[in-house]
């Protein structure tokens, strides 16, 4: 969900204490936490902070399947909570009746195989939409009109993820993402095919083309806000009329985790509205804590592609698990990716 | 301790540990992998134990069921990932091969520092330095600013993420694997022969073609090998820049590994790119031993 593709696995140790041996390891997406937040728990409980990062929920999974221990949090998307719950990776905490639990808005406790939320803690939220130079692509409003761009001869890029990209087909053909037809995702990879003349690349790397004006548009994530406020001349952020994904991560615990306990402190730790709103503030995403709204700043509470109104929520669609059916979206991609 | 006990003792301490490590590195993997490509995808990855001919019937012409159909792409995306591995190793012979020339006539310390030049890149990471060639190469980059600085073009010429930046990107990486088999070949050149050839009325022409290039072949042969073998599997550059558009097989096979969650088909694509390499090499092999024959 986050922007590196190609992981560059860091391990941060965060303010070192002489006097406490104790450490919690993280293993989180990306650039995917505020490192205020992590230093606050360390100063707050005294128990150190390691991080590592990935670049794709499957890439979490692999390792965490091949064995890799001392792992004792990840942030997996609502639908990869619900994958490692049945292989039986996650640990109970019994976070849903923790004290402080009522922050937390019921309705992101989306978790199919988790609906009281005894494992995980929901973590953060956003959505997928489109990122564009203003001076070239002007006012686009939809996923048509970003299309166009490319008809036009201007440059476009998408997401290199199978159900992203199939996932636009779906959401303009007026179906779900989470389409098990192969008919339905077989016409989602035609629509993409359709429009691919402007298409010069799949990739994650796209904001900085946008902003140079290499690329006049790109399918993006809701991050892209960040770059839109140190640019707000050059580039904007939209989610496209016609709707778009969503996504969800949560905070779990591992079953195999060296420290339980510091994991258990550090959910109830991120309950806190003003450690959510720290959060929000560096990362400029959706925090599922209602208190933490109301201390967020401004510019981000009013920003109507972070937090979008009622009508436009019920636009977004996130992905669950599709088991077997994965396959279909798997061949339809490589025939994406392989029309010229 | 009779003589033919001594012997084989001794064969078998020179041989046991090359031995093991072909099986434990070698065979052990491969075997897993054509193990692999004959079962069932497990739902999150991993396998099931269902026997499975279909991941081979996807490639080759037989699969038709709701996950497992034939396509003709996953051919077109082998050959193109063949031609395209055939053209890096052209292109870096091109290069390597004056260069190897022109850096054995160097005076030995300076020489020495050439060939340190060739290998420095290994020192930096191969992802920031496809990045860098991301820099170059897109519209508004050095290459085009420079093209356009100088009157040579109007507007931007499409580099990034075409079938050129995969070849230039994979030549860059694999110029040191061409180049230090090239240059212990031509480093031996017997300079001798080469004045024999010209004294005796040789062109220049015929020097290379009939002294030089026969005496360099050996080089020419082992560089290529392990430049196409490497460059036939690369998964980043094409991906990075080729724009995850110029599709080659290690992306399909990566893909079937992690966000497809499909190992046995990825395996079997493996299998395929395995079997290529075999032939390649077992051809090298065939080829060398003639060239030593005659």
């Amino acid at each position: 969900m986050k922007k590196l593709h190609l992981a560059a696995t860091t391990a941060l140790i965060l303010a070192p204490l002489a006097a406490s041996a104790e450490t919690l390891s993280l293993y989180n997406w990306g650039d995917y936490i505020n490192p205020a937040v992590l230093e606050a728990f360390t100063e707050e409980t005294g128990i150190e902070v390691t991080l590592d990062s990935y670049g794709s929920n499957e890439e979490m999974l692999a390792k965490i399947q091949a064995g890799a221990t001392g792992y004792d949090i990840v942030f997996p998307s609502v639908h990869m909570h619900d994958i490692m719950f049945q292989l039986g990776l996650l640990a109970k905490t019994h976070i849903g009746k923790a004290p402080g639990f009522e922050n937390i808005d019921p309705q992101f406790v989306r978790a199919k195989t988790d609906p009281d939320a005894e494992y995980c803690l929901p973590y953060a939220w956003g959505n997928v939409g489109i990122v564009y130079n203003k001076a070239l692509a002007g006012d686009i409003k939809s996923w048509a009109d970003f299309f166009a761009l490319g008809a036009e001869g201007k440059k476009i890029t998408l997401l290199d993820d199978l159900r992203e990209t199939i996932g636009i087909g779906l959401i303009v053909n007026g179906n779900s993402v989470n389409s098990t037809d192969p008919d339905e995702v077989e016409a989602a990879a035609d629509y993409i095919i359709d429009h691919i003349a402007g298409v010069t690349a799949f990739t994650y790397d796209s904001v900085p083309q946008v902003i140079s004006g290499d690329v006049a548009a790109a399918h993006w994530y809701v991050g892209a806000n960040l770059y839109v406020s140190e640019n707000p001349d050059t580039i904007g952020y939209i989610i496209p009329e016609e709707g778009a994904t969503m996504y969800q991560e949560d905070i779990c615990v591992l079953e195999s985790a060296p420290n339980k306990e510091a994991a258990q402190k550090f959910l109830e730790f991120y309950l806190k509205p003003e450690i959510a709103a720290m959060n929000v503030e560096q990362q400029m995403n959706g925090t599922p804590n209602k208190p933490a709204q109301a201390l967020i700043p401004e510019a981000i509470a009013a920003n109507e592609t972070i937090y979008p109104s009622q009508d436009v929520m019920d636009k977004l669609q996130i992905f669950e698990d599709l088991g077997r059916d994965l396959q279909l979206y798997n061949s339809e991609w490589t025939r994406i990716k392989t029309a010229q | 301790m009779s003589l033919a006990r001594r012997k084989f003792l001794q064969l078998l301490g020179l041989l046991g540990a090359p031995t093991v490590f072909l099986l434990v590195f070698f065979f052990g993997p491969l075997l897993i992998m054509l193990v692999y490509s004959f079962l069932t995808p497990g739902l999150y990855g991993g396998v099931d134990w269902i026997f499975s001919h279909l991941n081979y019937g996807r490639i080759l012409g037989w699969a038709d069921t709701r996950y497992e159909k034939f396509d003709p792409v996953y051919i077109a995306i082998f050959l193109r990932s063949l031609r395209l591995a055939a053209l890096t190793v052209l292109a870096s012979l091109l290069v390597c091969y004056p260069a190897a020339f022109w850096i054995s006539r160097m005076r030995p310390g300076l020489r020495d520092f050439a060939i340190f030049l060739v290998t420095l890149p290994f020192f930096v990471s191969l992802i920031v330095r496809l990045f860098a060639w991301v820099l170059i190469l897109r519209p508004t980059g050095f290459l085009n600013q420079g093209l356009m600085g100088l009157g040579l073009t109007d507007a931007p010429i499409e580099f990034l993420y075409t079938d050129f930046a995969v070849i230039l990107g994979m030549t860059y990486v694999f110029i040191p694997f061409m180049f230090l088999p090239l240059y212990g070949s031509i480093e031996k050149l017997d300079m001798a022969q080469i004045e024999a050839s010209s004294d005796l009325g040789a062109t220049r022409l015929q020097t290379f073609r009939k002294v030089i290039l026969p005496a360099t072949m050996p080089g020419i042969v082992g560089g290529s090998v392990i430049t196409f073998i490497p460059a036939l599997g690369n998964f980043i550059v094409p991906s990075v820049l080729g724009g995850a558009k110029v599709l080659m097989i290690g992306n399909l096979i990566e893909q079937q590994f992690l966000s497809a969650r499909n190992w046995p088909f990825g395996s079997a694509l493996a299998m395929l790119v395995m079997t290529a390499v075999l032939v390649l090499l077992i051809a090298q092999f065939r080829l060398a031993g003639r060239e030593e024959r005659s």
